[in-house]
C-alpha cells in the first residue's frame, strides 16, 4: 500500500518519455524531439538532429566555389532562390564583382515570390498541424501560380539554381513580367478571404494566443531571428539592418508584433507577403534593361586569402555565409550559418511545461526546414 | 549601445582589435581573444544586446581557431572574435551564458574534436553517436595551412619590417586594392 501512495505523490513516477519523430507528420522532415511528459505536460525536450546530414560543409572545401550554388538550394528547399542570393553574394563581395542592375532586380523579384511561396506553404501545413484542413488547399492553389512563374525562368520548381556569380543564367520576358504582374493582383484580392476563413478564427486564436512567448532577450541569448524575433516586437531584418542587393531602394514596412507569442509570429508572416508584394511591384515599375551577366568573371574564381561573410534576410530568420579562403579557388572553410538551427534550439526552454497539442502549436511556428539545420 | 565604450571594454579583453572595411568582407570587427578570455567577452557582449550568430571552428596551424560571430539587433555590427584551443584541444564553454551556443558547440565538436569545457551535454549534434571520433573537418596534414595564410594580406610585402601597431590604419586600403586587382 505504501508503495501506491509513494507512486502517486511523487511526480517523478508519473513521467514517461515520448518520442516524437523522426517520421512525425508535425515535425516537417527528419526531426525527433524526446518528449519527457508528466500527465499531458511536456517537462523537458530534447531534439535530436542529423538524420539528414549531407556533410554540405565538408563538400565545399572539395570543389571550386562555383560548385557550389547548386548544394546551397538544397540545404532550405523553400528558400532556394535565397541562398542562391546570399551565396553568390558573399563570392561578389569577396572577389569584388560588379553586379549588373538589370540583375539585381530579377534577384530581388525572384527571391521575394520565392519567400512568399515558402509563406505560404507554411501557412497551410501549420494550419493543418492545428487541425484546420481547408487552408492548405486554398494556399497551394496560390503557390502553384509562384511555381508556375518560376518554373518558366529557372527551369526548377523547388531547388532552384538560378543565380550564377556576377549574374543569373537566364532574362526575363515579358510572359514572366505580366504573370507575375497578374499573380501580384490575385494573392491581394485573396488577403481578404484569407483574413475570412482562418485569422479571426476562435479557434486558432485560442490555440496560439499566449503560446510560446519569446522576449527579445531570450531572442539574443538562442540567436533567434526572422518573424519569430520580430513577433516580440524587434524590427530586424537582414534587408534593412545590413541591405544587401538594392533592397535600399525600395519602400517596405517591417511588420512587427508585440507579444512574442505564437499569434505575433503568425500575424508577421502573414503581413510580410503583402511586403513582399510591393517589393515586386516596385522593382517591376523599375526594371531597368541591360546585360545579365557580368562579363569579367573568370572561369576559376579565385577568392584572395581572408574571411568573408555575407547576411541575408531567409523566409525563416538569418542567414549567414562565412568563408575563409587561402587565396585558392577551392574554400578553406565554409560556414552555413541556418536560420532553423537557432531557431530551434530555443525550443527546449520556449515549450517547458506546456501542453502536447501547444508543443505542435510552438514548434510549427517556427516554420521549421529540417534539411537546413541538419545540411 | 556605444560602440566607443563597446570597444573601450574590449581593450581589456583582447589583444588585436581591426576595424574592417563591411564591403569588402562583411564584417565590421575583427576581435582576437586568449582562450581564456572568451567567457568575459561573451558576458560582455550579451551584456551590450548582441546576439550570438554562429559559433564554429576552422583548422589552421599551429591550433585550430574557434570563431564566434556576433550582431546586434538595433544598429549594423558585425563582430568576429577568435580564439585559439589550448593546447589539449580545449576551450571554455559559453553555453551557459548564450544558450544558443550550447549547440553550436556540440556540433564543433563533431567536426573537430574540440572539447569545451564545462558544457553541460557535449554528445554528438549532428553525426551519429557511432561517429563520435570521426572529426571530419580536421584537414589532412597536407592541406593544412598556416594561420597567416588565411588572413587578408596586403598585395605586395612591405619592404621595411613595421611593428605591429601600424598597420591597423593601412590595413583597410590595401584590402580594397587587393580585391580590385584580382
Amino acid at each position: 500500500m505504501s508503495m501506491d501512495v509513494e507512486v502517486l505523490e511523487d511526480p517523478k513516477h508519473h513521467r514517461y518519455v515520448l518520442n516524437m519523430g523522426p517520421q512525425h507528420p508535425s515535425t516537417h522532415g527528419v526531426l525527433r524531439v524526446l518528449l519527457e511528459l508528466e500527465g499531458e505536460y511536456a517537462m523537458e525536450l530534447l531534439p535530436v538532429l542529423g538524420y539528414g546530414h549531407r556533410c554540405h560543409e565538408k563538400i565545399a572545401e572539395h570543389k571550386p566555389v562555383k560548385s557550389f550554388m547548386p548544394n546551397t538550394a538544397r540545404m532550405d528547399y523553400l528558400g532556394a532562390l535565397i541562398y542562391n542570393h546570399g551565396y553568390a553574394q558573399l563570392l561578389e563581395r569577396a572577389a569584388g564583382i560588379e553586379v549588373p542592375e538589370r540583375v539585381e532586380y530579377i534577384r530581388v523579384i525572384t527571391s521575394e515570390l520565392n519567400r512568399i511561396q515558402s509563406h505560404l506553404l507554411w501557412y497551410g501545413a501549420y494550419l493543418l498541424d492545428l487541425g484546420a484542413f481547408t487552408p492548405i488547399m486554398y494556399a497551394f492553389d496560390d503557390r502553384e501560380h509562384i511555381l508556375d512563374i518560376l518554373e518558366d525562368v529557372t527551369g526548377s520548381r523547388l531547388t532552384y539554381c538560378y543565380f550564377r556569380v556576377g549574374g543569373v543564367s537566364k532574362d526575363i520576358d515579358d510572359k514572366f513580367v505580366t504573370s507575375t504582374r497578374a499573380f501580384v493582383k490575385r494573392l491581394r484580392s485573396r488577403f481578404p478571404m484569407y483574413e475570412d476563413l482562418v485569422n479571426g478564427n476562435v479557434i486558432l486564436q485560442n490555440r496560439l494566443n499566449d503560446v510560446g512567448e519569446l522576449t527579445p532577450h531570450t531572442c539574443a541569448r538562442y540567436g533567434v531571428t526572422g518573424p519569430l524575433l520580430r513577433g516580440t516586437g524587434v524590427a530586424y531584418d537582414m534587408r534593412r539592418a545590413e541591405p544587401y542587393s538594392i533592397y535600399s531602394k525600395f519602400d517596405f514596412e517591417i511588420p512587427t508584433g508585440t507579444k512574442g507569442d505564437c499569434m505575433a509570429s503568425f500575424m508577421v508572416r502573414f503581413h510580410e507577403l503583402e511586403q513582399s508584394l510591393r517589393i515586386i511591384e516596385q522593382a517591376l515599375d523599375g526594371l531597368p534593361e541591360g546585360p545579365i551577366m557580368t562579363p569579367k568573371v573568370p572561369k576559376k574564381l579565385k577568392i584572395p586569402a581572408g574571411d568573408y561573410n555575407s547576411s541575408v534576410e531567409a523566409p525563416r530568420g538569418e542567414l549567414s555565409y562565412y568563408l575563409v579562403s587561402d587565396g585558392s579557388d577551392v574554400p578553406y572553410r565554409l560556414k552555413v550559418r541556418t536560420p532553423s538551427y537557432s531557431n530551434l534550439s530555443v525550443v527546449p526552454e520556449m515549450c517547458q511545461g506546456m501542453l502536447l497539442s501547444d508543443v505542435v502549436s510552438a514548434m510549427g511556428a517556427l516554420d521549421l526546414v529540417i534539411p537546413e539545420i541538419d545540411r | 549601445m556605444d560602440i566607443n565604450k563597446v570597444k573601450g571594454q574590449w581593450q581589456n579583453l583582447s589583444t588585436v582589435i581591426e576595424d574592417i572595411d563591411y564591403s569588402v568582407s562583411g564584417h565590421d570587427y575583427n576581435v582576437c581573444l586568449d582562450h581564456e578570455k572568451v567567457r568575459d567577452f561573451a558576458a560582455l557582449m550579451l551584456e551590450e544586446g548582441f546576439y550570438l550568430v554562429a559559433l564554429m571552428a576552422v583548422h589552421v596551424s599551429p591550433a585550430i581557431e574557434v570563431v564566434y560571430q556576433f550582431a546586434h539587433f538595433e544598429t549594423r555590427c558585425r563582430v568576429l572574435a577568435r580564439a585559439f584551443v589550448d593546447d589539449n584541444g580545449e576551450i571554455p564553454t559559453i553555453s551557459d551564458i548564450y544558450q544558443g551556443a550550447n549547440w553550436h558547440e556540440r556540433e564543433t565538436r563533431d567536426f573537430h574534436g574540440i572539447v569545451f569545457v564545462d558544457h553541460p551535454y557535449l554528445h554528438p549534434l549532428i553525426l551519429a553517436e557511432e561517429d563520435v571520433d570521426l572529426k571530419p573537418l580536421l584537414k589532412e596534414e597536407a592541406n593544412l595551412k598556416d594561420v597567416a595564410a588565411v588572413r587578408r594580406q596586403p598585395p605586395e610585402p612591405a619592404p621595411e619590417p613595421k611593428a605591429k601597431p601600424e598597420p591597423k590604419p593601412e590595413a583597410k586600403p590595401e584590402a580594397v586594392k587587393s580585391q580590385e586587382q584580382s
